[in-house]
């Protein structure tokens, strides 16, 4: 077993937040100005501090350890709405009770106690959504003005949410296309292999942002050319340019992944499908693609976390998604509106990750 | 049968093979040795176009494998190496089914030819199942030898098929070969480094050196003094005299006349190797055969 003292460090953190945090909640007029902190000491019901024994199972080396972790986000967050419902009862309407820093650090510390590697994770884990749909379910959270916001613009982080997912997987086919081309004409020559590889490295060096930004007038340039382009539903701004742009930096991690997969296979096994009369698509589709796909799942896993965080900055040029919400939250100074865009990122990356990781690891 | 027609191979400046000229006969189990570096397992590569002569011709039943279609002469031509190359993602039964599916077999033609093939390289059907990374190395030698006798091949190359295991298994898989040559009568081309090894299989016997054919021909009559410096140096005198005695059979050195009284037995179709060694555990000078007899003196050379 690993070795259980460095879950002290989150524990700790925690455990100093929320004794020492001046910020667990603040009360802010309405949601644009800056509100009055308040320390956990302040807003904190009795029994939410039930969270630090549960805190305090959560990093003692034991097998429920992870249980007993998710058990304390659940109070701590439940005992912070309750706080937040009594703030806001009586003040204005239009006050809102925002989630301070003290309490992010908090959460956070938690979370990364529950997720902690090396342990069973699965049970807490499945604790902890059913927990949180319990708590949102039965209103505990709608005193937060991340809730409030939440209500107030329902529909459109929904669609920013299916537009999101939408760029993400249609810019990782466009470079799962790209590069299986490039990996296929780079196994007939070591030159084209190292001139694209070369290229795509280049790609990588040029900021995204930058990189959206000389496409649009690229892409102007072109339907000015090509107006038929235009009726066909490519435009200079908007998911073109995301597209093009995302799927071009998501070639190169696929692209090698392609190559170790296709290359590494075992020279004896290759030699033995040559005697035994195996012609190259046979050997490609029977021994080099099955054998090289851990490497192919590797390389996908990092082309769609990659995907899912570049697919953000398309709101800057247009294309939606949650990037949308979140530059919106910034022109605004709003804070709920950029964590309603930034939140469902994190989460939408981590569950790819994780979802693809497993996948590699039974290939 | 396969001919070389004086055959060279260039990698380079530098020659593997050098106008190599011999000819396999049909049925042969004809081995392949020499030190290392001598070209043989280069020739075996030439049988199914796994490498091209520089100059010369190579030819397969007859056929000039320069014209035939490599994907089909190599499918027809069963091939077992030393580090194997089974498939490591396949199961032991799909390893060995592999150049029948590539033939387009139907499945069923496939699964039943899986059980003949076990069976005849005497595996545990149980093992059908497995993945080859749960094989011992002996057992993983036999799913090869099965592999490459899948679609029935009249010719099988087999390069240095037994270096990879310990000794004991060595012999054993020496002697499971034997036993397949006799029950198939492919012709085997084998090739190995260990004189021994070449001595025990083959009925036929290439002898390179530095790409060069040094001997070849009937094992028996290499076998048979006065040997070559070259040879002996290879087999040692005393393997070569051993070797030429397990190759003669007991009916073919017998003399007229029964034997004395009291003396052992031993069959007509037995080795003089046999009959040496039956010598040598009772102390008897002199075997009985059926109604003749075999003095030791009849193990000499004629």
């Amino acid at each position: 077993m690993a070795p259980t003292w460095p879950r002290l460090l989150p524990a700790g953190l925690a455990l100093a937040a929320l004794i020492l945090g001046p910020d667990a909640l603040s009360l802010a007029p309405n949601r644009l100005m800056p509100g009055a902190p308040l320390s956990a000491h302040d807003v904190l019901p009795g029994w939410a501090w039930l969270a630090v024994p549960l805190l305090a199972l959560g990093a003692a080396p034991w097998r429920l350890a992870p249980l007993a972790a998710a058990g304390a986000l659940l109070v701590l967050l439940a005992g912070l709405g309750a706080g937040a419902a009594a703030l806001l009862d009586g003040a204005a309407p239009a006050a809102r009770a925002t989630l301070g820093s003290a309490a992010w650090v908090a959460l956070a510390a938690l979370a990364a106690l529950v997720f902690w590697p090396g342990q069973r994770r699965l049970l807490a884990a499945a604790l902890l959504v059913l927990g949180l749909g319990v708590l949102a379910w039965g209103g505990v959270l709608d005193g937060f003005s991340l809730a409030v916001e939440f209500r107030a613009r329902r529909e459109a982080v929904g669609a920013a949410l299916a537009t999101h997912l939408w760029l993400s997987l249609s810019a990782l086919g466009l470079a799962s296309a790209l590069a299986s081309l490039l990996a296929l004409a780079g196994l007939a020559s070591a030159r084209l292999a190292a001139f694209f590889d070369a290229l795509l490295g280049g790609v990588q060096v040029v900021p995204a942002i930058a990189l959206f930004g000389l496409l649009v007038p690229l892409l102007a340039a072109l339907l000015g050319a090509f107006p038929g382009l235009r009726a066909a539903g490519f435009g200079a701004i908007g998911a073109t340019p995301a597209l093009i742009g995302i799927a071009l930096y998501l070639s190169l991690p696929l692209l090698r992944a392609l190559r170790t997969g296709l290359t590494a296979t075992d020279p004896a096994v290759i030699q033995a499908a040559t005697a035994l009369g195996m012609g190259r698509g046979r050997m490609l589709a029977w021994v080099r693609l099955p054998l090289g796909l851990p490497h192919f799942l590797g390389g996908l896993r990092v082309a769609a976390v990659q995907a899912v965080g570049l697919v953000t900055l398309g709101g800057l040029v247009g294309a939606g998604g949650l990037g949308a919400l979140v530059f919106e939250g910034m022109s605004q100074f709003a804070t709920d509106l950029i964590l309603l865009g930034a939140l469902p990122v994190v989460a939408l990356a981590l569950a790819v990750d994780a979802g693809l990781g497993a996948m590699e690891r039974r290939a | 049968m396969i001919e070389f027609d004086d055959v060279t191979v260039r990698f380079g400046a530098a020659e593997a093979v050098r106008g190599v000229s011999v000819t396999i006969p049909a049925g042969a189990l004809a081995v392949l040795v020499g030190p290392s570096g001598s070209g043989k397992t280069t020739l075996l590569r030439l049988v199914n176009r796994m490498a091209t002569p520089s100059a010369g011709r190579v030819r397969v039943r007859g056929e000039d494998v320069a014209a035939a279609d490599p994907a089909r002469l190599r499918r027809s031509i069963g091939y077992v190496m030393q580090s194997m190359g089974l498939f490591p993602h396949w199961s032991v039964a799909r390893n060995i089914g592999t150049v029948p599916a590539l033939l387009g077999w139907p499945a069923a033609r496939i699964a039943a030819r899986v059980e003949e093939l076990l069976a005849l390289v005497r595996l545990d059907p149980a093992l059908a199942g497995r993945r080859p990374a749960a094989l011992s190395g002996g057992q993983a030698q036999r799913v090869g030898l099965a592999r490459a006798l899948a679609a029935d091949p009249d010719i099988l190359l087999m390069d240095e098929p037994f270096g990879a295991v310990d000794p004991i298994v060595r012999r054993e898989l020496r002697a499971e070969l034997t036993r397949i040559h006799a029950a198939t009568g492919k012709t085997i081309l084998l090739v190995t480094h260990d004189p021994i090894e070449a001595l025990e299989l083959a009925t036929h016997l290439v002898v390179l050196r530095e790409g060069q054919l040094v001997a070849a021909g009937e094992a028996a009559a290499l076998a048979a003094p006065p040997a070559p410096p070259f040879l002996r140096a290879l087999f040692g005198a005393e393997a070569l005299a051993l070797r030429r005695l397990s190759l003669l059979r007991v009916e073919g050195a017998a003399l007229d006349g029964p034997a004395p009284a009291g003396a052992p037995v031993i069959a007509p179709e037995a080795s003089l190797a046999e009959a040496w060694t039956l010598m040598q555990e009772h102390g008897a000078p002199v075997l009985a055969v059926g109604g003749r007899h075999l003095p030791w003196s009849a193990l000499l050379p004629r």
